[in-house]
């Protein structure tokens, strides 16, 4: 379940990094924002559906403003400073949702009261089957519109060379705002997924979870989306087996070994299906 | 005819880059303290060569030899040491030093070990190191600009600087990459005329040019090289009258008489 | 001194230190994101060494510095390995696996926390930090803050001008983790308690990024960058939350605008040339002998 959520931040992450070569830290932001909104939400009175649209449209809206300070702002600086940029929108988010709904850990409250379901000795429970449909119906739209759309190719073809794109006449200025879109969308929707899921949120549950997002990505491979969703997989198959093995406490040590092991050995990832002119 | 045995020997090298065979069999010779040109049509393989011997690129095969020393197996950071030194066709200084530092990161390779690392350079006033590399600059005419950001000046004058760092590291072959390009007749005569004061030294000037005027006036040994292979050489003049380069220099001038200018100038 | 006043000096020399530790990796031209694990391991152990092994605190914290530093050796050869970005995320996944590791380790308290016995106070930390900045500023005007900027501006000109790369970023980095060490251990040893949940990804990216807001071209930046970042929220009278919420979006602007941070190297040097050219007319004015009036 865990593997579905850090897919869709990986996602998120490997579409700055495989288009635009920006690691874009304020994501595990992103996805603090949504899955918080989905509670302020909630707690607010609204229904379930209004909380995920309303979360969903917080983390779209705070990736464009990450997208107008970190990219349109300065295309054509120095390497560093978009990711400089994004780890500074990381904090500005943490300590604003401090500010406005304070530190402590709040508990979601149970949308579905009694909908879990016995398959093969596994209990699924509502939110966990609709996290997992939600999530793979978005990849899957994602990849689709990659392949198919205009958008897609756009998004392709600034991936490979960002000069040659501004020749064949793809509109940079229109499309890397959808770019942005589409990774706060897939953030968010990973934090209420979490929300709604384990029930508990905090302003930063983003460097709690958000953040084993990039081992997911790396592990799987920077800059392609499959390469994502496999490591996502990866990491939350990982979690498991250590909790199983080790303990609770030795899960952070396992992922991030692991993403220190395979930034040692093969920091390509381990699926070297490229998105698109991967130059990593 | 210096006597002496080559400073710098190119034995049967080759490197490819991928299928493109970009120096093939490669043979030359330059002899020591004869100002010497490397020339051939874009893509020729010329920076390729300066790249191989600064250790750039490991060469696929053959042998180089500076001085007698078999370099061929050097790691680059070591090959300046053994006295190759060389500028860059698109001027690479460093950005966050000033043009005084600059210099000085020319001497770094006489100044290694930790004692020379720990010299306190830019503390003590009188240090040895920081006057060389003043007096260096002084010489060149550019010690106004000592403390200047480099990449806010001239592009002249940052070619100029390049050539004193590399001059710091007091080499006995130096590597020129298009050292006139982009300097107006002016700043090329004054550059004709500081080369030739150096090599009064008994430095060896290996120089990648495409002015054939200031080839002609500055050096006595030309190599001509195509597709990566040596096709000619000889002396400024033979190579002019030369049928094979005329031919691979369709369009470039070919009828003018290449008179040794007077260097004399203010 | 008033309590208040005390504690402000006390963080302000702490994070200074942070902000050299932080410094020396930039200025080779790599990110450490992993500082807060090097603070925390110098932290732990010179908590330790006090605690359990009852050396003087500021041993304590000398040997803890050290041991930083020799642990960022040993992992420097893998993690140079590693290029720009790879290597921010090699620095990153250290930093959270140091972490995860104390939270683990019962001796030192795990995720309850670790109180530390002996207490400094403000002259012992801040002559601590003045003693750090002085080292680097030595140490940078030596060859070696001429040959780490040529690393940070370009490593392929640089090796071929016979500057050993990767020795010298290696240096940098662990030079860098030793001083992050050191500031641990001054944290732990006034506040008195420490926990691994302080030294987390939070406090590695805002010590990168106040030494980023100083500038990273001269030696004085960092200085100035921990000092606007611990005294400014201080004279506007700004909350915890607000303070962090302000520096952020500082930051953010900065990097449109200058991100070479507040001092860069043409300025100093200009200043430092103007100061020198104005002694120098001072001198002479005063070595001339009077003009007659008339």
């Amino acid at each position: 379940m865990l593997g579905s959520i850090y897919a869709m931040v990986a996602v998120a992450l490997t579409l700055s990094i495989g288009v635009l070569r920006f690691l874009n830290f304020s994501i595990p932001g992103l996805f603090m924002i949504g899955g918080m909104t989905a509670w302020a939400s909630l707690r607010a009175g609204l229904r379930w559906p209004l909380a995920i649209a309303a979360a969903l449209v917080a983390g779209a809206f705070a990736s464009l403003v990450v997208e107008r300070f970190t990219w349109r702002w300065m295309r054509g600086a120095q390497d560093f400073v978009p990711l400089v940029s994004s780890m500074a929108f990381l904090l500005l988010f943490e300590h604003l949702a401090v500010i406005y709904w304070g530190s402590e850990l709040r508990t979601v409250p149970p949308l579905f009261a009694n909908t879990d379901w016995r398959v093969a000795g596994l209990v699924i429970s509502l939110p966990q089957l609709g996290g997992l449909v939600a999530s793979i119906a978005l990849i899957w739209a994602l990849t689709l519109a990659l392949a198919r759309t205009r958008l897609g190719r756009g998004l392709r073809t600034i991936a490979e060379d960002s000069d040659t794109a501004l020749l064949l006449g793809v509109e940079i200025n229109r499309i890397v705002p959808v770019l942005f879109l589409i990774s706060g969308l897939f953030a968010a929707l990973a934090g209420v997924i979490f929300a709604l899921n384990y029930r508990q949120v905090q302003p930063f549950m983003g460097e709690m979870v958000g953040l084993k997002g990039i081992s997911a990505m790396i592990v799987g491979g920077m800059g392609s989306v499959w390469g994502s969703i496999a490591g996502g997989l990866i990491i939350g198959l990982v979690e498991v087996m250590s909790i199983g093995y080790f303990g609770a406490d030795f899960v952070d040590i396992a992922v991030y070994g692991l993403l220190l092991l395979i930034l040692f050995v093969r920091p390509t990832g381990l699926f070297a299906a490229a998105f698109a002119g991967q130059r990593a | 005819m210096s006597a002496a045995d080559p400073i710098l020997r190119l034995d049967s090298v080759s490197k490819h880059f991928g299928g493109l065979r970009v120096v093939e069999d490669l043979n030359l010779a330059v002899r020591r303290g004869v100002r010497t040109a490397l020339i051939g049509p874009n893509g020729a393989g010329k920076t390729t060569v300066f790249n191989l011997i600064t250790g750039v690129f490991p060469v696929d095969a053959g042998r180089i030899l500076l001085d007698g020393a078999d370099i061929t197996a050097t790691p680059s950071r070591l090959r300046i040491g053994h006295g190759v030194a060389r500028n860059f066709q698109n001027i690479r200084l460093m950005p966050h030093l000033s043009t005084l530092e600059n210099v000085m990161v020319g001497q770094h390779c006489r100044n290694r070990g930790m004692g020379g690392v720990l010299q306190p350079v830019n503390l003590v006033p009188r240090n040895r190191w920081r006057e060389a590399a003043r007096a260096a600059l002084a010489d060149a005419g550019l010690i106004e600009y000592e403390r200047s950001t480099v990449g806010n000046l001239p592009y002249g004058v940052q070619k100029r600087i390049e050539l004193v760092r590399a001059l710091m590291a007091q080499p006995r072959l130096l590597l020129l990459d298009e050292p006139a390009a982009g300097l107006n007749p002016a700043e090329t005569e004054a550059l004709q005329a500081q080369l030739e004061k150096i090599c009064i030294g008994g430095l060896t000037v290996l120089v990648v040019e495409h002015d054939m005027h200031f080839v002609g006036a500055l050096c006595a040994d030309v190599i001509v090289l195509d597709f990566g292979r040596k096709i000619a050489e000889g002396s400024p003049e033979d190579i002019r009258r030369n049928p094979l380069v005329q031919e691979i220099y369709l369009g470039a001038p070919v009828a003018q008489p290449m008179e040794r200018h007077s260097a004399r100038s203010a | 001194m008033s309590g208040y006043l005390e504690g402000i000096m006390v963080l302000l020399a702490v994070n200074v230190v942070f902000a050299y530790g932080g410094f020396l990796p930039l200025a080779a031209g790599q990110l450490n994101l992993g500082l807060a694990g090097f603070a925390a391991i110098g932290a732990y152990s010179s908590a330790y060494l006090s605690n359990v092994l009852k050396l003087p605190p500021l041993l304590a914290i000398a040997f803890a510095g050290i041991v930083a530093g020799t642990v960022a050796l040993i992992v420097a050869v893998p993690v140079l390995r590693t290029r720009g970005i790879y290597l921010a995320l090699a620095t990153f996944a250290l930093g959270q696996i140091v972490q995860a590791i104390i939270l683990n380790l019962e001796i030192v308290g795990g995720a309850a926390g670790y109180p530390v016995a002996a207490f400094i106070r403000l002259p012992a930390i801040a002559a601590t930090a003045v003693v750090v900045v002085a080292l680097v500023w030595l140490l940078f005007a030596t060859r070696f803050g001429i040959a780490v900027t040529a690393v940070h501006d370009d490593e392929s000109v640089a090796d071929l001008m016979g500057i050993d790369v990767r020795a010298f970023q290696v240096a940098a980095f662990a030079l860098g983790s030793a001083i992050a060490g050191v500031g641990g251990g001054l944290y732990a040893h006034h506040f008195s308690f420490i926990e691994a949940q302080y030294f987390n990804i939070s406090l590695s990216i805002t010590i990168v990024l106040y030494v980023l807001l100083g500038g990273t071209q001269t030696v004085i930046g960092p200085l100035l960058g921990a000092a606007v970042f611990t005294l400014l929220p201080e004279v506007l009278r700004a909350s915890a939350n607000w303070r962090y919420v302000a520096f952020a979006a500082a930051l953010i602007v900065l990097m449109a605008l200058r991100p070479e941070g507040l001092v860069t190297g043409a300025q100093l040097r200009r200043l430092l040339g103007l100061a020198r050219t104005q002694a120098r007319h001072a001198a002479v004015a005063t070595a001339l002998p009077k003009e007659p009036s008339g």
